[in-house]
Protein backbone atom coordinates (compact mmCIF):
# COMPACT_ATOMS: atom_id res chain seq x y z
CA UNK A 1 0.00 0.00 0.00
CA UNK A 2 2.10 2.91 1.25
CA UNK A 3 -0.08 5.37 -0.66
CA UNK A 4 -0.78 7.48 2.41
CA UNK A 5 1.63 10.17 1.25
CA UNK A 6 0.18 10.31 -2.27
CA UNK A 7 -0.68 13.85 -3.31
CA UNK A 8 -4.28 14.92 -3.62
CA UNK A 9 -5.26 14.01 -7.16
CA UNK A 10 -4.88 10.63 -8.79
CA UNK A 11 -2.18 9.55 -11.19
CA UNK A 12 -4.20 11.28 -13.88
CA UNK A 13 -4.49 14.52 -11.94
CA UNK A 14 -7.49 16.25 -10.39
CA UNK A 15 -10.94 16.09 -11.86
CA UNK A 16 -11.23 18.69 -14.65
CA UNK A 17 -14.35 20.87 -15.00
CA UNK A 18 -15.63 18.48 -17.64
CA UNK A 19 -18.17 15.66 -17.88
CA UNK A 20 -17.69 12.23 -16.31
CA UNK A 21 -19.82 9.16 -15.66
CA UNK A 22 -20.55 6.93 -12.69
CA UNK A 23 -18.73 3.60 -13.08
CA UNK A 24 -20.51 0.41 -12.02
CA UNK A 25 -19.18 -3.18 -11.96
CA UNK A 26 -21.06 -4.12 -15.13
CA UNK A 27 -18.99 -1.60 -17.09
CA UNK A 28 -15.55 -2.35 -15.62
CA UNK A 29 -14.37 -4.43 -18.56
CA UNK A 30 -16.02 -2.21 -21.19
CA UNK A 31 -14.27 0.87 -19.79
CA UNK A 32 -10.89 -0.87 -19.95
CA UNK A 33 -11.53 -2.20 -23.46
CA UNK A 34 -13.18 0.84 -25.02
CA UNK A 35 -11.63 3.77 -23.14
CA UNK A 36 -14.83 5.82 -23.54
CA UNK A 37 -14.41 9.55 -24.28
CA UNK A 38 -15.33 10.89 -20.84
CA UNK A 39 -13.12 13.15 -18.74
CA UNK A 40 -13.34 11.28 -15.43
CA UNK A 41 -15.11 8.51 -13.51
CA UNK A 42 -16.77 8.21 -10.13
CA UNK A 43 -17.44 5.06 -8.09
CA UNK A 44 -19.21 4.30 -4.83
CA UNK A 45 -16.48 3.91 -2.22
CA UNK A 46 -18.47 1.22 -0.39
CA UNK A 47 -18.14 -1.11 -3.39
CA UNK A 48 -14.34 -1.05 -3.10
CA UNK A 49 -13.72 -1.56 0.61
CA UNK A 50 -12.47 -5.12 0.10
CA UNK A 51 -9.70 -6.39 -2.14
CA UNK A 52 -9.73 -8.75 -5.09
CA UNK A 53 -11.23 -8.12 -8.51
CA UNK A 54 -13.16 -4.85 -7.95
CA UNK A 55 -10.14 -3.03 -6.54
CA UNK A 56 -7.87 -4.52 -9.22
CA UNK A 57 -10.19 -3.11 -11.91
CA UNK A 58 -10.31 0.29 -10.24
CA UNK A 59 -6.51 0.43 -9.99
CA UNK A 60 -6.22 -0.43 -13.69
CA UNK A 61 -8.85 2.13 -14.69
CA UNK A 62 -7.35 4.94 -12.62
CA UNK A 63 -4.22 4.82 -14.78
CA UNK A 64 -6.33 6.30 -17.58
CA UNK A 65 -8.96 8.40 -15.80
CA UNK A 66 -9.15 10.72 -12.80
CA UNK A 67 -11.29 8.97 -10.17
CA UNK A 68 -13.74 10.41 -7.64
CA UNK A 69 -14.82 8.34 -4.64
CA UNK A 70 -18.47 8.90 -3.69
CA UNK A 71 -19.41 7.56 -0.24
CA UNK A 72 -22.93 6.49 0.72
CA UNK A 73 -22.42 4.98 4.18
CA UNK A 74 -20.63 7.44 6.48
CA UNK A 75 -23.98 8.65 7.85
CA UNK A 76 -22.70 12.16 8.59
CA UNK A 77 -25.98 13.04 10.30
CA UNK A 78 -26.20 10.22 12.86
CA UNK A 79 -26.66 11.58 16.38
CA UNK A 80 -24.91 8.53 17.86
CA UNK A 81 -21.63 9.41 16.12
CA UNK A 82 -19.73 8.06 13.14
CA UNK A 83 -18.98 4.35 12.73
CA UNK A 84 -15.22 4.59 13.18
CA UNK A 85 -14.65 1.12 11.72
CA UNK A 86 -16.41 2.16 8.53
CA UNK A 87 -14.54 5.47 8.42
CA UNK A 88 -11.26 3.57 8.74
CA UNK A 89 -12.16 1.22 5.86
CA UNK A 90 -13.03 4.26 3.75
CA UNK A 91 -9.70 5.83 4.73
CA UNK A 92 -7.79 2.77 3.52
CA UNK A 93 -9.53 2.83 0.14
CA UNK A 94 -9.00 6.60 -0.17
CA UNK A 95 -5.30 6.17 0.58
CA UNK A 96 -4.94 3.34 -1.91
CA UNK A 97 -6.81 4.99 -4.78
CA UNK A 98 -5.71 8.59 -4.03
CA UNK A 99 -8.85 9.94 -5.70
CA UNK A 100 -9.19 13.46 -7.05
CA UNK A 101 -12.43 14.01 -5.11
CA UNK A 102 -14.14 12.41 -2.12
CA UNK A 103 -17.80 13.08 -1.34
CA UNK A 104 -20.63 12.05 0.98
CA UNK A 105 -24.26 13.08 1.54
CA UNK A 106 -26.09 15.50 3.81
CA UNK A 107 -28.15 12.70 5.32
CA UNK A 108 -28.13 9.87 7.82
CA UNK A 109 -28.39 6.06 7.53
CA UNK A 110 -27.54 4.59 10.93
CA UNK A 111 -29.66 4.48 14.10
CA UNK A 112 -28.93 2.35 17.17
CA UNK A 113 -26.10 0.68 15.27
CA UNK A 114 -28.40 -0.50 12.48
CA UNK A 115 -27.80 0.53 8.87
CA UNK A 116 -31.00 1.59 7.11
CA UNK A 117 -29.53 1.16 3.59
CA UNK A 118 -30.79 4.52 2.30
CA UNK A 119 -30.01 8.23 2.59
CA UNK A 120 -32.53 9.63 5.07
CA UNK A 121 -33.28 13.34 5.39
CA UNK A 122 -32.25 15.23 8.52
CA UNK A 123 -34.44 17.54 10.54
CA UNK A 124 -33.12 20.96 9.58
CA UNK A 125 -32.31 22.17 13.10
CA UNK A 126 -29.39 23.85 14.87
CA UNK A 127 -28.78 20.56 16.72
CA UNK A 128 -28.49 18.60 13.47
CA UNK A 129 -26.29 21.32 11.95
CA UNK A 130 -23.86 21.04 14.89
CA UNK A 131 -23.77 17.25 14.58
CA UNK A 132 -23.20 17.24 10.81
CA UNK A 133 -20.45 19.87 11.09
CA UNK A 134 -18.72 17.85 13.83
CA UNK A 135 -18.80 14.72 11.65
CA UNK A 136 -17.61 16.53 8.53
CA UNK A 137 -14.68 17.89 10.58
CA UNK A 138 -13.96 14.41 11.92
CA UNK A 139 -14.11 12.85 8.44
CA UNK A 140 -11.85 15.50 6.92
CA UNK A 141 -9.37 14.99 9.76
CA UNK A 142 -9.26 11.21 9.38
CA UNK A 143 -9.09 11.32 5.58
CA UNK A 144 -6.64 14.25 5.74
CA UNK A 145 -8.43 16.04 2.92
CA UNK A 146 -11.41 18.21 2.12
CA UNK A 147 -14.59 16.40 1.21
CA UNK A 148 -17.65 17.48 -0.75
CA UNK A 149 -21.10 17.18 0.84
CA UNK A 150 -24.07 16.48 -1.42
CA UNK A 151 -27.67 17.70 -1.08
CA UNK A 152 -29.97 14.65 -0.89
CA UNK A 153 -33.32 14.01 -2.51
CA UNK A 154 -36.10 13.42 -0.02
CA UNK A 155 -39.66 12.16 0.31
CA UNK A 156 -40.55 13.64 3.67
CA UNK A 157 -39.95 16.71 5.83
CA UNK A 158 -39.84 16.96 9.63
CA UNK A 159 -42.35 19.07 11.52
CA UNK A 160 -39.75 20.81 13.64
CA UNK A 161 -37.28 21.80 10.90
CA UNK A 162 -36.40 25.48 11.17
CA UNK A 163 -33.66 26.01 8.57
CA UNK A 164 -34.18 25.77 4.79
CA UNK A 165 -32.06 22.91 3.40
CA UNK A 166 -30.10 25.29 1.12
CA UNK A 167 -29.12 27.49 4.07
CA UNK A 168 -28.21 24.40 6.11
CA UNK A 169 -25.91 23.10 3.35
CA UNK A 170 -24.28 26.50 2.86
CA UNK A 171 -23.70 26.70 6.64
CA UNK A 172 -22.02 23.27 6.67
CA UNK A 173 -19.65 24.43 3.93
CA UNK A 174 -18.95 27.72 5.69
CA UNK A 175 -18.33 26.18 9.11
CA UNK A 176 -16.27 23.12 8.08
CA UNK A 177 -14.53 24.33 4.92
CA UNK A 178 -15.95 21.36 3.03
CA UNK A 179 -17.03 21.73 -0.57
CA UNK A 180 -20.51 21.18 -1.96
CA UNK A 181 -21.54 18.49 -4.41
CA UNK A 182 -24.57 20.10 -5.99
CA UNK A 183 -26.91 17.37 -7.22
CA UNK A 184 -29.13 19.25 -9.64
CA UNK A 185 -31.49 16.30 -10.07
CA UNK A 186 -31.89 16.05 -6.29
CA UNK A 187 -32.72 19.75 -6.07
CA UNK A 188 -35.35 19.26 -8.76
CA UNK A 189 -36.80 16.11 -7.13
CA UNK A 190 -36.96 17.63 -3.64
CA UNK A 191 -38.28 20.94 -4.97
CA UNK A 192 -41.14 19.13 -6.72
CA UNK A 193 -41.84 16.91 -3.73
CA UNK A 194 -41.85 19.74 -1.19
CA UNK A 195 -42.92 22.77 -3.21
CA UNK A 196 -39.56 24.53 -3.11
CA UNK A 197 -38.25 26.96 -5.72
CA UNK A 198 -35.11 25.35 -7.21
CA UNK A 199 -33.73 28.74 -8.28
CA UNK A 200 -33.79 29.95 -4.68
CA UNK A 201 -31.96 26.75 -3.71
CA UNK A 202 -29.20 27.34 -6.29
CA UNK A 203 -28.91 31.01 -5.41
CA UNK A 204 -28.27 30.19 -1.74
CA UNK A 205 -25.22 28.02 -2.44
CA UNK A 206 -21.82 29.75 -2.39
CA UNK A 207 -20.34 29.36 -5.93
CA UNK A 208 -16.78 29.08 -4.64
CA UNK A 209 -17.69 25.98 -2.61
CA UNK A 210 -19.20 24.02 -5.52
CA UNK A 211 -16.73 21.24 -6.34
CA UNK A 212 -18.92 18.93 -8.39
CA UNK A 213 -22.37 18.60 -9.95
CA UNK A 214 -24.44 15.42 -10.24
CA UNK A 215 -27.06 14.74 -12.91
CA UNK A 216 -29.34 11.71 -13.09
CA UNK A 217 -32.76 10.50 -14.08
CA UNK A 218 -35.65 9.94 -11.68
CA UNK A 219 -39.09 8.38 -11.79
CA UNK A 220 -42.51 9.84 -11.10
CA UNK A 221 -45.04 8.04 -8.92
CA UNK A 222 -48.71 8.98 -9.27
CA UNK A 223 -50.49 9.43 -5.96
CA UNK A 224 -54.18 9.63 -5.14
CA UNK A 225 -55.79 13.00 -5.80
CA UNK A 226 -53.63 13.70 -8.84
CA UNK A 227 -50.50 14.43 -6.83
CA UNK A 228 -47.14 13.03 -7.81
CA UNK A 229 -44.03 12.07 -5.91
CA UNK A 230 -40.67 12.05 -7.65
CA UNK A 231 -38.35 9.16 -6.75
CA UNK A 232 -34.61 9.55 -7.21
CA UNK A 233 -33.88 6.10 -8.66
CA UNK A 234 -31.06 6.94 -11.12
CA UNK A 235 -32.71 4.63 -13.63
CA UNK A 236 -33.27 6.76 -16.74
CA UNK A 237 -32.02 9.72 -18.77
CA UNK A 238 -31.80 13.23 -17.33
CA UNK A 239 -35.12 14.96 -18.02
CA UNK A 240 -35.35 18.30 -19.92
CA UNK A 241 -36.34 20.26 -16.80
CA UNK A 242 -33.19 19.06 -15.02
CA UNK A 243 -31.00 19.98 -18.03
CA UNK A 244 -32.51 23.47 -17.83
CA UNK A 245 -31.77 23.69 -14.13
CA UNK A 246 -28.23 22.45 -14.85
CA UNK A 247 -27.72 25.31 -17.34
CA UNK A 248 -28.92 27.70 -14.64
CA UNK A 249 -26.46 26.16 -12.17
CA UNK A 250 -23.57 26.54 -14.63
CA UNK A 251 -24.52 30.16 -15.26
CA UNK A 252 -24.26 30.73 -11.54
CA UNK A 253 -21.27 28.53 -10.63
CA UNK A 254 -19.24 28.54 -13.86
CA UNK A 255 -17.91 25.27 -15.33
CA UNK A 256 -17.80 22.56 -12.62
CA UNK A 257 -16.89 18.83 -12.93
CA UNK A 258 -20.21 17.19 -13.80
CA UNK A 259 -21.19 13.55 -13.38
CA UNK A 260 -23.89 11.44 -15.02
CA UNK A 261 -25.16 8.93 -12.42
CA UNK A 262 -27.05 5.79 -13.36
CA UNK A 263 -27.67 2.94 -10.90
CA UNK A 264 -30.83 0.98 -11.71
CA UNK A 265 -31.64 -0.52 -15.14
CA UNK A 266 -28.06 0.22 -16.11
CA UNK A 267 -27.88 0.75 -19.90
CA UNK A 268 -24.98 0.18 -22.29
CA UNK A 269 -21.91 2.30 -21.65
CA UNK A 270 -22.61 4.28 -24.85
CA UNK A 271 -25.85 5.67 -23.36
CA UNK A 272 -23.96 7.08 -20.38
CA UNK A 273 -21.30 8.50 -22.70
CA UNK A 274 -24.07 10.17 -24.73
CA UNK A 275 -25.53 11.81 -21.63
CA UNK A 276 -22.05 12.97 -20.62
CA UNK A 277 -21.55 14.50 -24.10
CA UNK A 278 -24.69 16.52 -23.56
CA UNK A 279 -23.35 17.83 -20.26
CA UNK A 280 -20.01 18.53 -21.95
CA UNK A 281 -21.72 20.72 -24.55
CA UNK A 282 -23.35 22.82 -21.81
CA UNK A 283 -20.00 22.99 -19.99
CA UNK A 284 -18.40 24.33 -23.19
CA UNK A 285 -21.00 27.09 -23.35
CA UNK A 286 -20.39 27.95 -19.72
CA UNK A 287 -16.64 28.05 -20.36
CA UNK A 288 -17.05 30.40 -23.32
CA UNK A 289 -19.21 32.75 -21.27
CA UNK A 290 -16.74 32.64 -18.38
CA UNK A 291 -13.84 33.36 -20.77
CA UNK A 292 -15.74 36.25 -22.38
CA UNK A 293 -16.50 37.72 -18.96
CA UNK A 294 -12.84 37.48 -18.00
CA UNK A 295 -11.67 39.16 -21.21
CA UNK B 1 -39.00 19.27 20.33
CA UNK B 2 -37.57 15.77 19.81
CA UNK B 3 -33.82 15.38 19.76
CA UNK B 4 -32.09 14.09 16.64
CA UNK B 5 -31.32 10.85 18.44
CA UNK B 6 -35.00 10.38 19.32
CA UNK B 7 -36.03 11.00 15.72
CA UNK B 8 -33.47 8.54 14.42
CA UNK B 9 -34.41 5.82 16.89
CA UNK B 10 -38.09 6.24 15.99
CA UNK B 11 -37.36 6.11 12.25
CA UNK B 12 -35.12 3.08 12.73
CA UNK B 13 -38.03 1.24 14.33
CA UNK B 14 -40.36 2.38 11.56
CA UNK B 15 -38.01 1.28 8.79
CA UNK B 16 -36.91 -2.03 10.31
CA UNK B 17 -39.92 -3.15 12.31
CA UNK B 18 -42.74 -1.28 10.59
CA UNK B 19 -43.62 0.52 13.84
CA UNK B 20 -44.61 4.03 12.76
CA UNK B 21 -46.26 5.06 16.06
CA UNK B 22 -43.50 7.46 17.12
CA UNK B 23 -41.94 8.44 13.81
CA UNK B 24 -45.16 9.41 12.00
CA UNK B 25 -45.89 12.15 14.53
CA UNK B 26 -42.73 13.99 13.53
CA UNK B 27 -43.41 13.92 9.76
CA UNK B 28 -45.32 16.62 7.85
CA UNK B 29 -48.24 15.07 5.99
CA UNK B 30 -48.36 17.61 3.14
CA UNK B 31 -50.78 15.70 0.93
CA UNK B 32 -49.46 12.22 1.68
CA UNK B 33 -49.87 10.34 4.99
CA UNK B 34 -46.66 10.23 7.06
CA UNK B 35 -46.94 6.41 7.09
CA UNK B 36 -46.77 6.38 3.28
CA UNK B 37 -43.73 8.67 3.29
CA UNK B 38 -41.95 6.48 5.85
CA UNK B 39 -43.00 3.47 3.78
CA UNK B 40 -40.85 4.67 0.88
CA UNK B 41 -37.76 4.45 3.10
CA UNK B 42 -38.88 1.06 4.46
CA UNK B 43 -39.27 -0.30 0.93
CA UNK B 44 -35.86 1.05 -0.07
CA UNK B 45 -34.31 -0.52 3.04
CA UNK B 46 -35.80 -3.95 2.40
CA UNK B 47 -35.08 -3.70 -1.33
CA UNK B 48 -31.44 -2.71 -0.87
CA UNK B 49 -30.78 -5.26 1.88
CA UNK B 50 -32.48 -7.98 -0.20
CA UNK B 51 -30.33 -7.07 -3.20
CA UNK B 52 -27.23 -7.38 -1.01
CA UNK B 53 -28.34 -10.88 0.08
CA UNK B 54 -29.14 -11.89 -3.49
CA UNK B 55 -25.65 -10.83 -4.62
CA UNK B 56 -24.05 -12.85 -1.81
CA UNK B 57 -26.37 -15.85 -2.20
CA UNK B 58 -27.04 -16.21 -5.95
CA UNK B 59 -27.33 -20.02 -5.83
CA UNK B 60 -29.87 -19.90 -2.99
CA UNK B 61 -31.83 -17.35 -5.00
CA UNK B 62 -31.84 -19.72 -8.00
CA UNK B 63 -32.69 -22.77 -5.92
CA UNK B 64 -35.73 -21.33 -4.16
CA UNK B 65 -36.91 -18.75 -6.72
CA UNK B 66 -37.34 -14.99 -6.41
CA UNK B 67 -40.61 -15.00 -4.48
CA UNK B 68 -39.46 -17.46 -1.80
CA UNK B 69 -36.10 -15.70 -1.55
CA UNK B 70 -37.64 -12.28 -1.04
CA UNK B 71 -40.05 -13.63 1.58
CA UNK B 72 -37.27 -15.35 3.51
CA UNK B 73 -34.98 -12.31 3.12
CA UNK B 74 -37.57 -9.88 4.51
CA UNK B 75 -37.99 -12.00 7.66
CA UNK B 76 -34.22 -12.35 8.05
CA UNK B 77 -33.61 -8.62 7.45
CA UNK B 78 -36.12 -7.61 10.13
CA UNK B 79 -34.52 -10.07 12.58
CA UNK B 80 -30.90 -9.29 11.74
CA UNK B 81 -30.68 -5.86 10.09
CA UNK B 82 -27.31 -4.76 8.69
CA UNK B 83 -24.86 -3.47 11.27
CA UNK B 84 -22.42 -1.95 8.83
CA UNK B 85 -22.70 0.35 5.85
CA UNK B 86 -20.75 -1.97 3.56
CA UNK B 87 -23.46 -4.35 2.46
CA UNK B 88 -20.89 -6.74 0.94
CA UNK B 89 -20.31 -7.80 4.54
CA UNK B 90 -24.02 -8.29 5.27
CA UNK B 91 -25.72 -11.67 5.65
CA UNK B 92 -23.35 -13.85 7.66
CA UNK B 93 -26.30 -15.15 9.69
CA UNK B 94 -28.41 -16.08 6.64
CA UNK B 95 -27.28 -19.76 6.45
CA UNK B 96 -28.18 -20.28 10.11
CA UNK B 97 -31.50 -18.54 9.54
CA UNK B 98 -32.28 -20.85 6.59
CA UNK B 99 -31.36 -23.90 8.69
CA UNK B 100 -34.12 -22.96 11.14
CA UNK B 101 -36.65 -21.68 8.60
CA UNK B 102 -39.48 -24.25 8.42
CA UNK B 103 -40.55 -23.51 4.81
CA UNK B 104 -37.00 -24.41 3.70
CA UNK B 105 -37.25 -27.83 5.36
CA UNK B 106 -37.90 -29.61 2.06
CA UNK B 107 -34.35 -28.75 0.89
CA UNK B 108 -32.05 -30.22 3.56
CA UNK B 109 -28.93 -29.04 1.75
CA UNK B 110 -30.08 -25.40 1.46
CA UNK B 111 -28.34 -24.09 4.59
CA UNK B 112 -25.17 -25.92 3.54
CA UNK B 113 -25.14 -24.31 0.11
CA UNK B 114 -25.68 -20.97 1.86
CA UNK B 115 -22.65 -21.63 4.09
CA UNK B 116 -20.57 -22.33 1.00
CA UNK B 117 -21.84 -19.15 -0.66
CA UNK B 118 -20.94 -17.10 2.41
CA UNK B 119 -17.41 -18.53 2.32
CA UNK B 120 -17.23 -17.63 -1.39
CA UNK B 121 -18.50 -14.12 -0.61
CA UNK B 122 -15.92 -13.68 2.15
CA UNK B 123 -13.17 -14.83 -0.21
CA UNK B 124 -14.35 -12.38 -2.89
CA UNK B 125 -14.40 -9.34 -0.62
CA UNK B 126 -11.47 -10.04 1.71
CA UNK B 127 -8.80 -7.35 1.77
CA UNK B 128 -5.71 -7.73 -0.39
CA UNK B 129 -2.71 -8.83 1.68
CA UNK B 130 0.80 -9.81 0.70
CA UNK B 131 1.45 -13.55 1.00
CA UNK B 132 4.08 -14.78 3.42
CA UNK B 133 7.63 -14.07 2.27
CA UNK B 134 9.17 -17.54 2.06
CA UNK B 135 12.65 -16.16 2.82
CA UNK B 136 11.38 -15.30 6.30
CA UNK B 137 10.31 -18.90 6.75
CA UNK B 138 13.68 -20.16 5.53
CA UNK B 139 15.37 -18.15 8.26
CA UNK B 140 13.65 -20.11 11.05
CA UNK B 141 16.11 -22.42 12.86
CA UNK B 142 15.43 -26.12 12.31
CA UNK B 143 14.86 -26.62 16.04
CA UNK B 144 12.06 -24.02 15.99
CA UNK B 145 10.10 -25.31 13.00
CA UNK B 146 7.68 -27.34 15.13
CA UNK B 147 6.63 -24.08 16.77
CA UNK B 148 5.63 -22.27 13.55
CA UNK B 149 1.99 -21.16 13.64
CA UNK B 150 0.79 -19.70 10.34
CA UNK B 151 -1.59 -16.76 9.87
CA UNK B 152 -4.25 -17.47 7.26
CA UNK B 153 -4.90 -15.12 4.35
CA UNK B 154 -8.41 -13.65 4.90
CA UNK B 155 -9.52 -14.77 1.43
CA UNK B 156 -9.01 -18.48 2.26
CA UNK B 157 -11.56 -20.66 4.04
CA UNK B 158 -12.80 -24.21 4.59
CA UNK B 159 -16.34 -25.57 4.41
CA UNK B 160 -17.43 -29.04 5.52
CA UNK B 161 -20.85 -30.46 4.63
CA UNK B 162 -22.85 -33.69 4.81
CA UNK B 163 -23.91 -33.47 1.14
CA UNK B 164 -21.98 -32.74 -2.10
CA UNK B 165 -22.88 -29.05 -1.94
CA UNK B 166 -20.15 -27.98 -4.30
CA UNK B 167 -21.81 -30.01 -7.07
CA UNK B 168 -25.18 -28.42 -6.29
CA UNK B 169 -23.63 -24.94 -6.18
CA UNK B 170 -21.86 -25.39 -9.52
CA UNK B 171 -24.88 -26.89 -11.28
CA UNK B 172 -27.21 -24.15 -10.04
CA UNK B 173 -24.93 -21.28 -11.01
CA UNK B 174 -24.29 -22.88 -14.42
CA UNK B 175 -28.07 -23.42 -14.78
CA UNK B 176 -27.18 -26.98 -15.77
CA UNK B 177 -30.30 -29.07 -15.10
CA UNK B 178 -28.64 -32.28 -16.31
CA UNK B 179 -25.75 -31.87 -13.88
CA UNK B 180 -28.24 -31.07 -11.14
CA UNK B 181 -30.26 -34.21 -11.87
CA UNK B 182 -27.12 -36.36 -11.82
CA UNK B 183 -26.12 -35.32 -8.28
CA UNK B 184 -26.40 -38.05 -5.65
CA UNK B 185 -27.21 -36.08 -2.52
CA UNK B 186 -26.41 -39.15 -0.40
CA UNK B 187 -22.91 -39.48 -1.84
CA UNK B 188 -21.54 -38.51 1.54
CA UNK B 189 -19.78 -35.53 3.07
CA UNK B 190 -17.48 -33.14 1.22
CA UNK B 191 -14.63 -31.00 2.54
CA UNK B 192 -13.99 -27.85 0.54
CA UNK B 193 -11.20 -25.34 0.23
CA UNK B 194 -12.47 -21.88 -0.83
CA UNK B 195 -9.94 -19.34 -2.06
CA UNK B 196 -9.64 -16.29 -4.25
CA UNK B 197 -7.68 -16.49 -7.47
CA UNK B 198 -6.96 -13.93 -10.18
CA UNK B 199 -10.33 -14.31 -11.90
CA UNK B 200 -12.66 -15.03 -8.99
CA UNK B 201 -13.08 -17.71 -6.35
CA UNK B 202 -12.13 -21.38 -6.62
CA UNK B 203 -13.74 -24.19 -4.63
CA UNK B 204 -11.67 -27.39 -4.40
CA UNK B 205 -12.45 -30.71 -2.72
CA UNK B 206 -9.91 -31.98 -0.19
CA UNK B 207 -9.47 -35.57 0.98
CA UNK B 208 -10.35 -36.01 4.63
CA UNK B 209 -6.73 -36.30 5.96
CA UNK B 210 -5.53 -33.30 3.90
CA UNK B 211 -8.54 -31.38 5.19
CA UNK B 212 -7.59 -32.24 8.80
CA UNK B 213 -4.05 -31.00 8.17
CA UNK B 214 -5.29 -27.78 6.52
CA UNK B 215 -7.85 -27.17 9.28
CA UNK B 216 -5.11 -27.36 11.92
CA UNK B 217 -2.77 -25.07 9.96
CA UNK B 218 -5.55 -22.57 9.21
CA UNK B 219 -6.49 -22.47 12.89
CA UNK B 220 -2.90 -21.28 13.54
CA UNK B 221 -2.00 -24.43 15.47
CA UNK B 222 1.77 -25.04 15.58
CA UNK B 223 3.17 -27.07 12.70
CA UNK B 224 3.95 -30.05 14.93
CA UNK B 225 0.31 -30.20 16.05
CA UNK B 226 -0.91 -30.06 12.45
CA UNK B 227 1.37 -32.94 11.51
CA UNK B 228 0.13 -34.93 14.50
CA UNK B 229 -3.47 -34.20 13.51
CA UNK B 230 -2.90 -35.87 10.12
CA UNK B 231 -0.03 -38.36 10.48
CA UNK B 232 -0.96 -40.19 7.28
CA UNK B 233 -0.40 -37.23 4.90
CA UNK B 234 2.80 -36.11 3.19
CA UNK B 235 2.97 -32.99 5.33
CA UNK B 236 6.00 -31.49 3.56
CA UNK B 237 4.33 -31.73 0.15
CA UNK B 238 0.98 -30.35 1.37
CA UNK B 239 2.64 -27.50 3.24
CA UNK B 240 4.65 -26.59 0.15
CA UNK B 241 1.41 -26.41 -1.82
CA UNK B 242 -0.26 -24.13 0.76
CA UNK B 243 2.78 -21.87 0.77
CA UNK B 244 3.10 -21.76 -3.01
CA UNK B 245 -0.57 -20.81 -3.32
CA UNK B 246 0.00 -17.85 -0.98
CA UNK B 247 -2.57 -19.00 1.56
CA UNK B 248 -0.68 -17.55 4.54
CA UNK B 249 0.25 -13.95 5.26
CA UNK B 250 2.70 -14.58 8.10
CA UNK B 251 3.61 -16.80 11.01
CA UNK B 252 4.71 -16.64 14.59
CA UNK B 253 6.67 -19.01 16.79
CA UNK B 254 4.48 -20.40 19.54
CA UNK B 255 6.13 -20.09 22.95
CA UNK B 256 7.59 -23.08 24.74
CA UNK B 257 8.63 -26.50 23.47
CA UNK B 258 5.99 -28.50 21.59
CA UNK B 259 5.85 -31.87 23.31
CA UNK B 260 4.91 -34.70 21.04
CA UNK B 261 1.73 -36.61 21.77
CA UNK B 262 -0.21 -33.86 23.56
CA UNK B 263 -3.11 -32.09 21.90
CA UNK B 264 -3.46 -28.44 22.80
Amino acid sequence: MGASTAPIGAERGPVPPEAGIGLRFLHHQAVLDERPPVAWLEVHTENYLGGGTPLAYLEAIRRDYPIALHCVGLSLGSAEGLDLGHLDRVRRTVERIAPALVSEHLSWSIAEGRYLADLLPLPMTEEALDIVCRHVDQTQTVLRRRILVENPSSYLRWRHSTIPEWEFLAAVARRTGCGILCDVNNIYVSACNHGWNPSIYLAALPPAAIGEIHLAGHSVRQLEGGRTLRIDDHGSRVIPEVWELYAEALARFGPVPTLIEWDTNLPALAVLVGEAARAAALLDCARQIADADAA
Amino acid sequence: MPTLREIQQAVGRSVIAGDDALAAGHVLADGLPPQARLGIYRNNFIGNATTALRLSYPAIHSLVGAEFFEGAASIFIAAEPPRRADLDAYGEGFPEFLAGFPPAGALPYLAGVARLEWAVNRALHAPDMEPLDLARLGAVAAADRDRIAFLLHPSVGLVEADHPLDAVWRAVLAQDDNAMAAIDLDAGPVRLLVERCATGVEVTRLEEPAWRFAAALYASRPLRRAIEAAPEVDAAALLAEHLAAGRFIGFELVDGPITSGLHS
